[in-house]
């Protein structure tokens, strides 16, 4: 099945934050009541309950006052940290190609909450029980599999949210950068083997917060590609040694007694 | 625990698998005091409880189990019993706890001839060149240093991994899971060696009761704890 993707384009957001509210009222989430900070961007950061939220920077450029967004939820990517650290198998690619996962799976270990090279997914309460599950954006697979679109893009007023075929909104969002012209960047087309939330910006990624080269963390691949084949062969050989050393040390015994 | 209902109980099972205690009538001495055995059990069956539930967690074949966080909430629970039982003990008898990890640190001349010779006599039971051995033999020792330095590692990685998430960074949260990782690898493939050697050996048949009753024979003590033997019979 060709890959599903979400477009945002930067250039044509307003911030209504239409999509914050979207995302909670079709996932049922909580809304929390907070404090101004002098900001319209509120809340203040994702949370268990928050799966989406507009990011609102002031840049200055030349004397000027720019003021940009971003959108900050899941990305989706193709080869997704969560997921391989993942370790009962709750976050898994599903076939539309998104980072879906199964909250009944879910041990609120925690580990993909530091290995995400985008910050994104939240734990819940219970840091001493341990039972904290994670939250983060779904994708809205229940509204998607009936041909839906998700929630986050079926509210935005002004389309800067788009829903479609990955490549398809990749030709688009090309085109779109190359009419923008000078610093505008695609993002998302190639970074961790493509991300199935592409961004057209104005700018460079850095101006929106996003980082040029995200990876999956060395250390989370170490573990899991190189400590567990390698747990195995050890514990492996631990027990096959002690298995011949017990085959040979009872025969010599044996016969050195039946000597005596 | 000794009483003779029980023993008769439990005779065919137990002293098929673990080899038979000394007869009734052969002289005993103490090798493990009850408080020494029941720290030893709790941890054991600690250990078992975090080993099954931390490998739910670190092969995700069989991470099925782990799904709505009761077998993390038990490894939280089996490590507060390990950890806490054994300051329990220190704090109830200091002395003692401080004699028996100084044993682990006690090495000498005989120690290294131990190592020479064990090869041998653990494949071939040859004897022969053994040197004498106080309490804790060199091989008891090595455990000892392990089990001090790699019980150290996952309780200074898991502390880090539960209460520490969110103010670690988050590359030192994932090398410490790296770490207890590690730990977990060695430690299994040595619990392997210790349950083995204290066992199953066919040299070390009926050993396990020591840590069980308390008690060995004194032919046993004599010939694998040379030195231990001799200060006890001086008194």
């Amino acid at each position: 099945m060709a890959d599903k993707a979400i477009l945002y384009d930067a250039t044509k957001c307003m911030a209504c934050r239409g999509c914050q509210v979207a995302c909670k009222q079709w996932n049922e989430l909580k809304a929390v009541v907070t404090t101004n900070r002098g900001t319209y961007e509120n809340p203040p950061d994702l949370s268990w309950d928050t799966w989406i939220k507009m990011e609102f920077r002031e840049v200055g450029n030349n004397g000027n006052l720019r003021w940009i967004f971003t959108r900050r939820a899941c990305m989706h990517c193709t080869d997704a940290a969560c997921v391989t650290v993942c370790p009962t198998g709750a976050l898994y690619y599903h076939d539309l190609g998104f980072v879906a996962y199964d909250k009944g799976k879910c041990s609120g270990c925690g580990y993909c909450v530091e290995a995400c090279p985008f910050d994104v997914p939240r734990s819940g309460t219970g840091a001493i029980t341990g039972i904290r599950t994670m939250n983060k954006c779904t994708f809205c697979p229940d509204r998607i599999s009936n041909d839906l679109e998700p929630a986050c893009v079926k509210t935005c007023p002004p389309g800067a949210l788009e829903y479609g075929d990955r490549d398809e909104l990749l030709a688009k969002a090309n085109a779109r950068v190359a009419e923008l012209g000078g610093n505008a960047t695609l993002y998302g087309q190639n970074e961790l083997g493509g991300l199935h939330v592409l961004y057209v910006l104005d700018d460079t990624p850095a101006v929106y917060g996003l980082p040029a080269d995200p990876q999956v963390p060395a250390v989370a691949t170490a573990w899991q590609d190189v400590l567990q084949p390698l747990g195995w062969g050890v514990a492996g050989l631990a027990a096959m040694g002690l298995g011949l050393n017990y085959v040979i040390a009872r025969r010599k015994i044996k016969i050195e007694s039946e000597g005596k | 625990m000794t009483t003779a209902k029980g023993k008769a109980k439990s005779t065919p099972i137990s002293y098929a698998l673990f080899g038979a205690p000394p007869a009734p009538g052969e002289e005993q001495i103490e090798r493990y005091s009850r408080p020494v055995r029941i720290l030893h059990w709790v941890n054991a069956v600690a250990w078992i409880v975090l080993f099954i539930t931390g490998f739910f967690f670190f092969v995700p074949q069989f991470g099925a189990p782990a799904a709505g966080g009761v077998s993390g909430l038990l490894h939280r629970i089996a490590a507060v019993l390990m950890v806490g039982w054994a300051v329990l003990y220190f704090f109830g008898s200091p002395k003692a706890a401080l004699r028996g990890i100084g044993e682990a640190f006690k090495w000498g001349a005989d120690d290294l001839k131990w190592l020479q010779a064990a090869p041998a006599y653990y494949m071939l039971g040859e004897e022969e060149k053994m040197p004498p051995q106080d309490h804790m033999n060199t091989g008891q020792k090595l455990w000892w240093l392990f089990v001090i330095g790699a019980g150290s590692l996952m309780i200074i990685t898991g502390a880090l991994m539960w209460f520490f998430k969110g103010i670690i960074s988050a590359d030192a949260f994932m090398w410490s899971a790296f770490f207890h990782d590690v730990g977990f690898i060695a430690l299994l493939s040595f619990a392997l060696l210790h349950v083995y050697l204290s066992a199953f050996h066919p040299k070390m048949r009926g050993v396990f009761w020591s840590m069980w009753r308390g008690t060995v024979s004194a032919r046993y003590a004599e010939s694998h704890h040379k030195k231990w033997y001799d200060k006890i019979k001086k008194g």
